[in-house]
């Protein structure tokens, strides 16, 4: 018995050598078997609790109807979009606020008054300036990505040695040049966290946002479902979700932390 | 590389808690001829860091004046080389662009910097780790990338702010050895400060003794060159130096 356990772990081993991703998908087994047996056992009605096989199909017939592929697109394109904007003015005001003690007075409150004034709590007004639009969404995304980008860059400017600036400055550099060598990798790793937060908050309000004002996209989607009852729709909108936000962060945010601050050993692995 | 004058130097802190004035530096005067090392020895709290930041233009200083090859100093800059007791490397460049990062401020070409950076990396025997960055070196090897990437810029003046008091006893040694070695090659103008007296006279041309702000007294080092630790652990002179220097030190 003992033998054979043994076997089959060597085996899932060598398995997840070859292809690293199976190790990623792992977790979720138990989780979906789970859920099988839940709904096999009809513990709950069917139309409450579908079953993973009926999600997949709701998945494969939303997709070949091209409903799924033009709402995720619409929703990512948002993400980004409002991502795009919240980084190119974040950043700057980082770097502003943590560098410049008269730009610290001076903005610090607002910055925190506005960030107690929650993203969607901006929804009534913005509906009746910009109406049910992509304005709206954008300008939601943006606000809700912004503080903590702006916060961690603050944090990240600040924390930087002052001997790196020193050591910067009796080595010729001027400050523009300090900008860009010292303080924005100096910054860097605070920057990354304050992004990996920024896009989780703004990927919620984005859902949020679209479930009341939008025509499209995955709360749409969602929202729609629940008007016409479909509990699979709904439960495929959750799930899509989560992998869209897995493949974000696995993709695309945890290979640029590890090329950057986990390289230089500013940030622990 | 050019000389160094301090006149009547001094500087007081404000202690913005205690609402008092501290006097750190008190009319200091110290010159510093075109090659030649000087090391400043005194205890903790004497005043050492202050006169080097001073000098590097990091903090102003509250009254007389520092002139390099004649000019005041106003604030930090090239002709001043720092290297700092915490190495202060760019974790984020590797150890090859640390030490070329004077030259691409000055606008060295990229081939051309490297060239420099290699031939200094040389220097302190430092090749093979060119293309690894500072966090996967030793601290033995990140001050001596610290001393070069000061040195590959070419300053008038090198100040150095206890460099080796954060590394192990045998490795310092080495490292006292490299800089002198290094120091004969190049001929730089260095202001050495430290509170290690034997260190002092092993490295300098001149030992300045200071104390609660103040200069006791300056030493010349007549000691030849080069200089080793097998050599002179046992030199009656060096002996005799480093007795009167820790005797001015510890009497004041
Ligand atoms: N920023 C500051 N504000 C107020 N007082 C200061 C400041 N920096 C230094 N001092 C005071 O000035 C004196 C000299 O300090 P300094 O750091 O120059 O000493 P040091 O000789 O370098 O000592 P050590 O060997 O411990 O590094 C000390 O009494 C210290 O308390
Ligand atoms: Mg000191």
């Amino acid at each position: 018995m003992k033998q054979f356990l043994l076997n089959i772990w060597s085996h899932c081993v060598r398995l997840n050598a070859r292809w690293p991703s199976i190790g990623s998908i792992a977790p979720f087994i138990p989780v979906i078997a789970a859920w099988w047996i839940v709904t096999e056992l009809q513990i709950f009605p069917r139309a409450f609790l579908p079953g993973p096989a009926e999600v997949v199909r709701s998945f494969g017939s939303l997709v070949y109807m091209g409903i799924l592929p033009a709402y995720l697109q619409d929703s990512l394109v948002r993400l980004a979009v409002g991502t795009f904007w919240g980084i190119a003015l974040g950043i700057p005001l980082g770097i502003l606020v943590g560098l410049s003690q008269r730009a610290r007075t001076a903005l610090w409150p607002l910055l925190l008054f506005f960030q107690a004034i929650g993203d969607i709590a901006w929804l009534p007004i913005l509906v009746i300036w910009f109406g049910y639009g992509l304005t709206t969404i954008t300008v939601v995304i943006v606000y809700t990505v912004i503080f903590p980008v702006v916060l961690n860059t603050v944090l990240g400017v600040r924390s930087i040695p002052i001997t790196l600036h020193r050591a910067a400055q009796s080595l010729g550099a001027s400050r523009i040049r300090i900008l860009w060598e010292v303080v924005l990798p100096g910054a860097l790793p605070n920057i990354l966290t304050g992004l990996r937060n920024g896009l989780g908050y703004g990927w919620r309000a984005l859902i949020a946002t679209e479930i009341i004002v939008g025509t499209s996209g995955i709360g749409f989607l969602m929202f729609d479902a629940r008007r016409s009852g479909s509990v699979v729709e709904i439960l495929l909108g959750m799930i899509i979700l989560g992998i869209l936000w897995y493949i974000v962060d696995s993709w695309i945010l945890a290979p640029i932390e590890r090329a950057t601050g986990q390289r230089w050993g500013l940030v622990t692995r | 590389m050019k000389d160094l004058t301090i006149r009547n130097l001094s500087k007081t802190y404000f202690d913005p808690y205690a609402g008092t004035n501290v006097t750190a530096v008190h009319d200091v005067s110290l010159k510093v001829e075109q090659g030649e090392f000087v090391c400043i020895v005194g205890p903790s709290g004497c005043g050492k860091t202050t006169i080097l930041n001073m000098i590097a233009g990091f903090i102003p200083h509250t009254g007389g004046e520092i002139l390099v090859g004649g000019r005041p100093v106003k604030g930090p800059g090239p002709d001043r080389g720092v290297v700092f007791q915490s190495f202060a490397l760019f974790p984020w460049r590797t150890v090859l662009e640390n030490v070329a990062f004077g030259p691409k401020m000055r606008g060295v070409r990229k081939v051309e910097r490297e060239k420099i950076a290699h031939e200094f990396l040389a220097l302190a025997k430092l090749t093979e780790a060119a293309g690894r960055y500072p966090n996967e070196l030793s601290g033995g090897m990140q001050q001596r990338v610290g001393v070069v990437r000061a040195l590959a810029n070419e300053p008038d003046v090198l100040l150095m702010d206890e460099p080796f008091a954060s590394v192990d006893a045998q490795t310092r040694m080495t490292l006292q050895e490299e800089l002198t070695r290094i120091w004969q090659e190049k001929r730089p103008t260095v202001i050495f400060i430290t509170h290690d007296v034997a260190e002092a006279v092993f490295l300098a041309n001149r030992v300045v003794a200071l104390s609660k702000g103040r200069v006791l007294e300056e030493i010349d080092v007549d000691l030849p060159r080069p200089r080793s630790w097998d050599a002179l652990n046992d030199d009656a002179r060096f002996k005799e130096l480093s007795g009167r220097v820790l005797q001015l030190v510890r009497s004041a």
